[in-house]
Formats: structure tokens, sequence, C-alpha cells
């Protein structure tokens, strides 16, 4: 069976909201039922076939062809399956995902990987702003699973991120992993100002000092082991953090302003 | 124009009718006797077969003021969880347990009710809870102003100013913020909170003031009896959901010494401390008391299980409820100096031992309450849970074996706890048409609304008469306000605007004088700006204000 594939065929005036589209949601569902799908279109609705070409039929393989920037909540609350865009996609990309893989060749918008808490997010090109973060009035962030980011990331990276591994190749914007709770983050480029604000636990990994603000704290030298097994965790991933083989860092404590039981390590 | 209901089964205890097949005839937004000779009929329904009552009457709703403000803006997930989209009428709005302004009128008019009053309207506030109610369509509302905390008057009480004076300064009260009742929250006890006291049982003293609730009620509740206001005092009692407050709320009824007193969410004041985990059921001993104080109204203030969000001004008992917020979140905070506000989200459920008896203590005062003019159907919106649970409570009530089903799967430490299976009342029709209509507007003092009498507003509510009471409550075939059609099949077809109701007792003028120096030494804004005024309620003729009579107007103190 070849993957269920929807190809975008009109230019968009509005957002579209593409909940409805996941394969958990999908299965068992006729193509003619599929078709016949409202989606959120702005303030109005669209049906699925006014907008893309349908191809395929297997549900639980499902790609977004000529993707565009204005096709949010790709992936959202999904729990298996696969779902790959080919293009760039909108905010909330993989929204309360739990499960399944998730794969993005383009750039996507604010708020991919929020709520996630299972499953694996792989974004070929740059994430934007709140990658992973809470959305306004949640008390958490992603929850889980993995993210891998190829190139940049906006701000906010991590806020109030509570468990998962979000790895990003390239650099990161300001208040990277701001209040976060738990987790680990790592940032193979740079890092812009303000890391680590309000931090409370968890882990940053970088690989060059930051400008740091005041309530960041020096703890000096260490030789960590976990490093070692965490690396080796990575292995299986299609990423570079695959082949770090490090475990000497310089370990930072913060935010002391808030709990101060954070780390960000700086790989030597 | 003239609009005529033929045929319809009319509930209207306020006129003794039980299910009698009657005609109605509405001119100009009025009950009328019938056609004028040789006058044509515009429009005819037929309702042979249909259930006809008065709109519904919500008598304790917290739709206005700034608390419903904060819960929503605490709450987005209660908003993106619950969205509605436009229809041809009706705007665009969300939110399940603090619905936006619009989609609160929408729903209470779809489910046949046509006024919701706002129990907890600070006076400060009062201009902003008039101007959300001003955006909340179709219903008529009103607000009750909370009293009892306020510096001014627990300055009155302590240095025992004559009651001539506090009733004045009652009736300025009303006026300004353009009340139809007064409130008390935990009489004395917001303010004593500030003084750092964390409980205040009816005859303890505020450690500032040295007044005890029990001085604050008989002060009040006389107050407003005297002046002729025809609500008596709005009494949220002293101790809310402490096990064991059961002997606080036996005691509050005698404090009025005789004088009308409504106590509200009766449910949270009605627990006792039997039993291995030191809680259980009150209702027995409350209904009964409820049953021999003939002065005591009550709501009960049901909770019904799923996600809400409790929103009160009762800061002392909010705080200490805090910590059981869930998602875990509040906003405990003081108003203006002069009151205070607690909003706690909450999510009852069925298998908690606590909520379980909660639940069922509600159904036991309102099945064991013997007068139908006294007690009324209430979740305390949103705190028990969002007024669009009605429907089931009224199915809860009329339908026993529906009840003990529904009783039979909860927790089962809090079934055997509760007497509540072995209860065989049933609610009929025409008692639910006291509780929800008749009985509200004569408790709220609307002498022209919860009736269907010559001369009435014409807000009527047509239902289908079907055994699954829940689905004829939730869906009315037709609804009038004021003598239009504004809600076919459960679905609004026309938006209108609701009018205020208020209340303006006489008094003396002379009392100002006090309070412009209060105002001007310790207030935050001028006491000529602290005044409501009408046109900001009229709104470019949106909305309107209908001041009540003050009947039954006492006498003065010697």
């Amino acid at each position: 069976m070849s993957a269920l594939t929807f190809t975008l065929k009109t230019a968009l005036q509005q957002r579209v909201d593409l909940s409805a589209l996941t394969p958990d949601q999908l299965a068992g569902k006729s193509k003619a039922d599929i078709a016949a799908i409202l989606l959120p279109y702005g303030r109005k609705q669209l049906r699925v076939d006014d907008a893309f070409d349908l191809h395929g039929e297997d549900t639980a393989n499902i790609v977004f062809a000529n993707s565009d920037a204005k096709l949010d909540y790709i992936g959202s609350k999904m729990k298996s399956g696969t779902i790959t865009v080919n293009g760039d996609a909108g905010a909330y990309l993989g929204f309360q995902i739990d499960g399944g893989e998730l794969t993005v060749h383009g750039d996507v918008d604010a708020y991919a990987a929020s709520g996630m808490s299972g499953g694996l997010i792989h974004i070929h090109g740059n994430a934007g702003d709140f990658l992973a973060a809470a959305i306004p009035g949640d008390r958490k962030g992603m929850k889980g699973g993995t993210v891998i980011v190829t190139g940049n990331a906006g701000d906010r990276v991590g806020d109030q991120m509570r468990r998962g591994t979000l790895l990003i190749e390239g650099n990161a914007g300001s208040y990277c992993a701001s209040r976060m709770l738990a987790g680990t983050i790592g940032v193979l480029g740079t890092v812009g100002a303000y890391v680590g604000y309000g931090m409370r636990r968890g882990t940053l990994l970088l690989t060059s000092k930051p400008v740091m603000h005041a309530t960041l704290q020096d703890c000096g030298a260490h030789t960590l082991p976990y490093l070692s097994l965490m690396f080796k965790s990575f292995g299986e991933l299609p990423s570079k953090f695959a082949k770090i083989d490090k475990n000497r860092v310089q370990r930072y404590a913060g935010d002391i302003a808030n709990d101060g039981k954070g780390e960000i390590l700086i790989l030597q | 124009m003239l609009i005529k209901l033929t045929g319809g089964k009319v509930y209207d205890p306020a006129h003794q009718v039980d299910g009698k097949v009657t005609d109605i005839y509405i001119r100009d937004g009025r009950i009328v006797e019938g056609q004028h000779d040789g006058e044509k009929i515009d429009e005819e329904y037929d309702l042979r077969g249909k259930i006809v009552m008065a709109g519904a009457i919500d008598m304790h709703t917290h739709i206005g003021g700034g608390k419903v403000n904060i819960a929503r803006m605490m709450l987005p997930e209660d908003h993106r969880g619950d969205l509605v989209a436009h229809t041809e009428h009706c705007r665009a709005g969300c939110g399940h347990a603090a619905p936006s302004t619009l989609t609160t009128g929408y729903r209470y008019a779809e489910m046949g009710y046509t006024a919701g009053f706002e129990p907890a309207m600070m006076p400060v506030n009062a201009r902003q809870t008039h101007l959300e109610m001003g955006d909340t369509p179709i219903i008529d509302k009103g607000g009750y102003a909370m009293l009892g905390s306020d510096d001014f008057f627990l300055r009155m009480l302590t240095a025992k100013q004559d009651q001539n004076a506090i009733n004045d300064y009652v009736a300025w009260t009303l006026h300004a913020s353009q009340a139809i009742g007064i409130k008390v929250v935990n009489p004395g006890g917001i303010n004593a909170f500030k003084f750092n006291q964390r409980a205040l049982d009816l005859d303890e003293l505020n450690t500032h003031y040295q007044v005890s609730p029990r001085d604050v009620l008989k002060a009040l509740s006389r107050a407003v009896h005297e002046l002729g206001v025809p609500h008596p005092l709005h009494v949220h009692g002293n101790n809310l959901g402490v096990p064991g407050n059961m002997e606080t709320t036996l005691k509050t009824m005698g404090a009025s010494e005789g004088f009308p007193m409504h106590l509200t969410h009766i449910q949270f004041h009605s627990y006792g401390t039997e039993g291995d985990r030191k809680f259980s059921s009150g209702a027995a001993a409350i209904a009964e008391a409820l049953n021999k104080h003939k002065n005591i109204s009550a709501d009960v203030g049901q909770i019904l299980f799923g996600q809400t969000v409790t929103a009160s001004g009762d800061n002392m008992r909010q705080f200490a409820n805090a910590g059981h917020g869930s998602p875990k979140k509040s906003v405990i905070m003081d108003i203006e100096c002069d009151a205070g506000c607690g909003v706690v989200p909450f999510k009852y459920k069925d298998q908690n031992f606590v909520n379980a008896l909660q639940w069922a203590i509600g159904l036991e005062i309102f099945l064991l309450m013997e007068d139908p003019w006294r007690i009324f159907l209430t979740t305390d919106h949103p705190n028990g849970a969002p007024f669009t649970s009605y429907p089931h409570l009224i199915r809860l009530l009329m339908d026993k074996s529906f009840r003990n089903d529904t009783f039979a799967k909860l927790n089962l430490d809090a079934q055997a706890m509760s007497t509540l299976s072995s209860i065989d009342r049933e609610y009929s029709l025409y008692e639910i048409a006291i509780m929800t209509r008749a009985g509200a507007a004569k408790l709220v003092g609307l002498h022209d609304r919860g009736h269907l009498g010559v001369g009435a507003g014409a807000d009527i509510t047509v239902y289908t008469d079907q055994p699954d009471r829940e689905a004829m409550f939730a869906k009315p075939d037709y609804v009038f306000k004021d003598g239009e059609l504004v809600v076919r099949n459960g679905q609004v077809v026309k938006v209108t605007w609701g009018s205020t109701h208020t209340v303006r007792p006489e008094f003396d003028r002379g009392i100002e004088k006090d309070l412009k120096k209060y105002f001007d030494r310790y207030h935050t804004i001028n006491m000529e700006n602290f005044k409501v005024r009408d046109d900001e309620i009229a709104e470019g003729g949106r909305g309107k204000v209908i001041i009540q009579a003050c009947e039954g107007r006492r006498e003065k103190s010697e």
C-alpha cells in the first residue's frame, strides 16, 4: 500500500487546522470520507478535497506534499503511524503528540512539539519560537519523546519543558530553556541572551559558553560518566548528536533565583 | 402585534395553574387578556400537547464581575477546549466553566432561561459587572451588592451607629451600584482575613473591628427588611466547605432574629463530622431546620461531576482550598481594599468520597425540603457545575430510578454514608416551575416576571413533554423574551438584549456627607464616580434599567 498523500493544490488565504488528519483519526475511513472532512479555515471551513489532491490509501503513513506554512496543527495528538511533510509547516506541529514519527522537510512555525508526550519529531529545517514550550495557560511544555532540529530554533526554546529530549543542531534564540522544569535540551550552535532564565531543573547541553546572566553559577569542570551513557543512547538517532563522545564539561547551576537545580553543561 | 399561544398545558404556580390547557395572548411584549373586538392575530403558535411555563430565572449565577474575568484569564484551556462557532444569529464564543458573555446569554436562552442574577457584585466593581452583564444577550439580569466586609460598614458597627444610619448606607449602596439585593459573603471574614485570621465562626470576633459575623447578619438582614427590599439578605455563611459547618449554618438561621434571610449554596454549608473520615451529611438536620424557619430560604448549590472553576468573594475559604485546585493554579486577591476574591479551578470526581457525598447531600436537601417556594435550583454556577447542567439536575430531581442508578455508580464509601436511595420523592413539573420560576421571581422581587398572569412580561418557555426530563429541559421548542421569539428548537433565532433589574429604596441622603469624607480620605475613586448611572447600563439603547418596587416598606426604627 502506498502512503496516503495530501498534495496542496490551492494558494491558502487563511490558516488551516489539520488536527483531523492524523493516522489515528483517519484509520478505517474511506477516501470519500476523508475527502469530505471539513477543516477549520480562518473563520470558515474547507473540505479536504478542495484544498488537497489525494493519492494512496495507507492511513498509517501520511504525506503532506507541497506543504505550506499556513498548515497548522499537523500531527496534533497523534499516537501512532508516520507523517511526512514535504515543505514548510505552520504552528503547533505535533501538538500534544503521544507517539509515532513526524518528519518535516522544511521549516516549521511556533509552538512545535508543545505538550508533546511521546514519539519522534524530526525537523529538517528551522523551527520557530516556543519550540517544545507550553502554550499560554498550560503549566508544562514538552513532557516526553524526542525532537531533532537540523537547523536553527527561535526564542523561548523549551519554555516550561518537563521531560524528553530536544536536540538542536543549529543555533537557538533568546531565553533558551527558560522556566524549564526537567528534561534535556542540546544545542550544537550558539544560544541567545538570557539562557536558562528562571530554569528550575533539567539539563541544557551546549558546545560553547554563551553570555550568562547573574544568577547562573559556575560550578567548575567535571567529568560526568553519565554523559557517555546519554550519548550512547543517542546512537540510533539520525542526528549529529549520535556522533558525540565526550564527558568532560564545564558545569553551571541555575537559575539560582528559581531553585537553582538546573544545569548548563558546556562540552570541552 | 398580537401573538396567540394556543392550547398549551400551562404551569403557572403564581396563579395556582397546574397543567391546565389555556391560551395565552401577547401584545407588545406583555401578556394580555385576549383580543380586542375585531383585532387580528398576527402570529399563532399551535402548542397543543406542549408544556408552557414562564421563562426560568436563575437567582444565583456568577456571570459578571471581576472574579469571572479572572477565571477566564486563568483558564485559557477552558476556552480553547470548548469553542463555539458563530451562526447566522450568534457570534462565536467559547468556555465551558467560565463562558464568554455572549455564549453565556445564548446558552441560558437555549435552555429556556430568561433571567440570571449575579450574586457577588462588589460595589466598587459594579460598573465592570454591569458592563459585562450588558454584553450578555437575551436574558434579563441584575446583581446583589456585596456588603459586610467593607470597612465603612464595619466601622459603623464598631461605633455602634444606630440602625437607621446602617439602613441609609445599605440603601445608598443599592442605588450607587444599581443592585437588586444585598449579599454578604463570609460575614466579616473577608476583612478578618486581612488581619491574619484564617477562620471565623458565627460568634467569633474580627480582631480588628471587634464585631462578630452574627452582628453583621443581624444589622444587614434588618436593614434590607426595613428598607422594604423584596430580596432578603443573601447570605454566604461562614465556614464554607468545612466538615462540621452544619452547626454554624443552623446557628446562622437564628442570627437574623426573625428577619428574612436567604442562605445560598447551602449544600456547601451542610457537612457533619461523623464516620471514619469525619465527613458526613448534615442534610437531614439542615432540611428540618429550613422546614421550621419560615423566614429562611435557600438555594442548593448542587455539585455535578466534571471540570469547573470555583469563583468566590470568600478569599478566606478559597485560600484554604487553593491546594485542592485542579489544574493546580489559583488566584487569591484583595479588591480595592474593600473585599476579596478567590478563584480556584476544581474537578469534581464521582469516585472521590467527599465529592460523591457532596453530590448526595445537595440532592438530599432538595428532596427533604418540603416547601418548594423556599428552595431554589442552582449549582452556584460555576462553583458546583456550569449552569448548562441544569437539565441533568432537573432529571435527577424528577426521576427516582435515574437518580438511584446514578447514585449506585458513585464512590461506595459515600453511598454508605447517604440516605439518598431511601428517599422516594420525585419533583413534579409544578414544583420545578415553582423553584425555577414563580418562587425565584418572588424571592428576587421581580413583580412582572416568573408568572403568566395578565400584565406580566412575556418571558415564556415551551417544552415538549418527554419522559426524559433532561432532554426536555435542555431543548425547549420555543422561548419568548418580552414577546419576541428568541429560541426555536433549542437554537437561538433572534438576539435581543435584556434589561437590568434594580431596586431603589428611599433613604436619607445625609449619609453622603460621611461617605464623601470617607471616599476622599481612603477610596481609590471619587464618590460621584463610584455611582453607576442609568445611561452607562443603557449603553446606546441596548440595555435598560427596570426599577422593581420596594413593596412592604417597614417603619423606621426607634
